[in-house]
């Protein structure tokens, strides 16, 4: 009985142990993301680890965000200061572009894969 | 033997869940790791993941479960010309937040200069009037930051912040002519307060003020102290880069606070370590206009009516005061490198400073010198007089 005992103890460590590996595969599959909100909504969350252009129409207007080498940048906006296409480039987590006119906030997130990122990542950014 | 599997099987998934919830993300605000992982829903790292279904711009973290300290709400808010995000974990979270909501909406109302109904826009229609509590209160600090920066900090700069178009957004070059004739109207010293009767008023027509360069500042201040009465003891209020932090993270460790780098967006000056603290940052890169080449930003020095051009780039103010923290951020940039330092020298149980020179080269007051890391290079500024 002992015997078996010690077999179910080392099951149970092994089956924690594949579940627990099972758990973390998906996340070490994508790289940061973008998430884009607008009026405080999530409108779409973007992988940062592929080139792809985002273009968001609105009631507000029109915003064209690009994906480039894990760096996102304001392609192009109709807004009528066009303050979000000076707002450079960003890439590290909590960074965001903002578009004011438009209540579009655009921020780049850790999804948990990159561990070293989101425990060397500022909480905020003073600016 | 068959029970003894499936309690098995059972050991084995409360080991490997409860492990993962507890670990890593947990006390970062914006991390959003929670999606595979089914035991994190009173975690805060849930609050980023907005609001897809409501309209109130609510982060929809703080659920019903009061019992536990895990309790966040995170409210993403569009005032004051810019967007804030304001943070609070603990069981008394989302009534923080919720007040928190209201009171940016009403110091907005009170002192925006855009809307006409503000008490601030109708002082300067009308050439003065009487002070609300909250403005009595701001024009007293704004009066006393004119004396003690020698009128660097001047709330009457707004007609020239109009004349090169700040306000507006109309930008241009005012010429010469235009920048004489209106500094004499400029000046905080023509600033009548009757103390006992809570009023204001003008010396000369044409004045107006603007308490934009300290108004972030005290509403970031008015939220920790919303935060306190609420009994959180661990919050993060953002107005548009403007930070302030409540108490210390989660697990009681400080908060991390970058500075932005003026020359790249995406880079930090360095990160600051602290708890309970308004850091603010006053730059030129932030808001400017460029004609014929040249950059105009919108601090623009008292006693030139020009943009502030003394050497430095970006000044960051930490203090537990946001009102002071806003108030200095723009004084000492206008001020330069020396007088700063000297400044500072002067009222250093008061705050404490991160300035960067026009070469990259940091300057650290030795309050917070090893609360900061960064990888430029960097000096202390000390109370003797070394830097």
């Amino acid at each position: 009985m002992k015997k078996k005992d010690l077999i179910l103890a080392g099951a149970v460590l092994l089956l924690a142990g594949i579940l627990a590996l099972a758990l973390r595969l998906p996340k070490t599959e994508n790289g940061n993301t973008m998430k884009v909100t607008v009026d405080g909504e999530v409108y779409g969350t973007y992988s940062l680890a592929e080139n792809q252009t985002v273009k968001i129409q609105t009631g507000h207007g029109t915003n064209v965000l690009v994906i480039e080498n894990g760096s996102v940048h304001m392609e192009e906006a109709d807004c009528p200061d066009g303050y979000c296409k000076r707002q450079g480039t960003i890439s590290r987590v909590n960074e965001t572009i903002v578009c004011l006119p438009h209540k579009l906030v655009a921020e780049v997130e850790s999804d948990g894969s990159t561990t070293d990122d989101a425990d060397d990542a500022p909480d905020v950014i003073v600016k | 033997m068959k029970k003894k599997i499936v309690a098995a099987f059972c050991l084995a998934m409360v080991m490997t869940v409860g492990g993962c919830s507890g670990t890593g993300t947990a006390a970062q605000p914006e991390s959003s790791g929670s999606q595979t992982q089914p035991a994190s829903v009173a975690e805060p790292s849930s609050s980023s993941d907005a609001s897809e279904e409501n309209s109130t711009q609510e982060s929809a973290s703080s659920t019903a479960s009061s019992d536990t300290a895990d309790a966040s709400s995170s409210r993403d808010i569009f005032a004051m010309d810019t967007y804030m995000t304001v943070t609070a974990y603990g069981p008394n979270a989302e009534m923080a937040v919720d007040q928190a909501q209201q009171e940016i909406e009403r110091l907005d109302a009170l002192l925006s200069t855009g809307a006409e109904t503000s008490e601030v826009a109708q002082i300067n229609a009308n050439g003065g009037g009487t002070l609300s509590e909250d403005t009595t209160y701001l024009l007293e600090r704004s009066l006393d930051l004119y004396d003690s920066t020698n009128g660097v900090f001047d709330i009457a700069i707004y007609p020239l912040m109009d004349a090169w178009g700040f306000t507006t957004g109309n930008y241009t070059v005012p010429s010469d002519e235009m920048i004489e004739n209106l500094l004499p109207l400029t000046d905080a010293n023509n600033i009548i307060y009757d103390k006992d009767e809570s009023s204001i008023s003008f010396a000369k027509d044409g004045m107006k003020i603007d308490f934009g360069g300290i108004a972030k500042g005290y509403t970031s201040g008015r939220i920790a102290d919303i935060y306190r009465e609420c009994g959180v003891t661990s919050g993060l209020i953002n107005l548009g880069g403007n930070v302030q932090v409540v108490g210390t993270k989660t697990d009681g460790s400080k908060w991390r606070v970058a500075v932005q780098s003026p020359e790249t967006e995406d880079d930090y000056l360095g990160i600051l370590s602290t708890a309970d603290r308004a850091v603010i940052t006053s730059g030129g890169y932030e808001r400017y206009f460029e004609q014929d080449g040249v950059k105009y930003h919108h601090i623009i020095d008292p006693s030139t009516g020009h943009p502030a051009n003394n050497g430095l780039v970006s000044v960051t103010i930490v203090s537990a005061d946001g009102t002071l923290a806003d108030g200095l951020s723009t004084s000492l940039f206008i001020m330069g490198k020396d007088k700063a330092a000297e400044y500072w020298r002067a009222h250093s149980d008061e705050f404490d400073t991160i300035l960067e020179d026009e070469d990259g080269v940091l300057y650290v007051t030795e309050g917070i010198a090893d609360d900061f890391t960064s990888d430029h290079e960097t000096n202390i500024i000390r109370k003797d007089g070394d830097t």
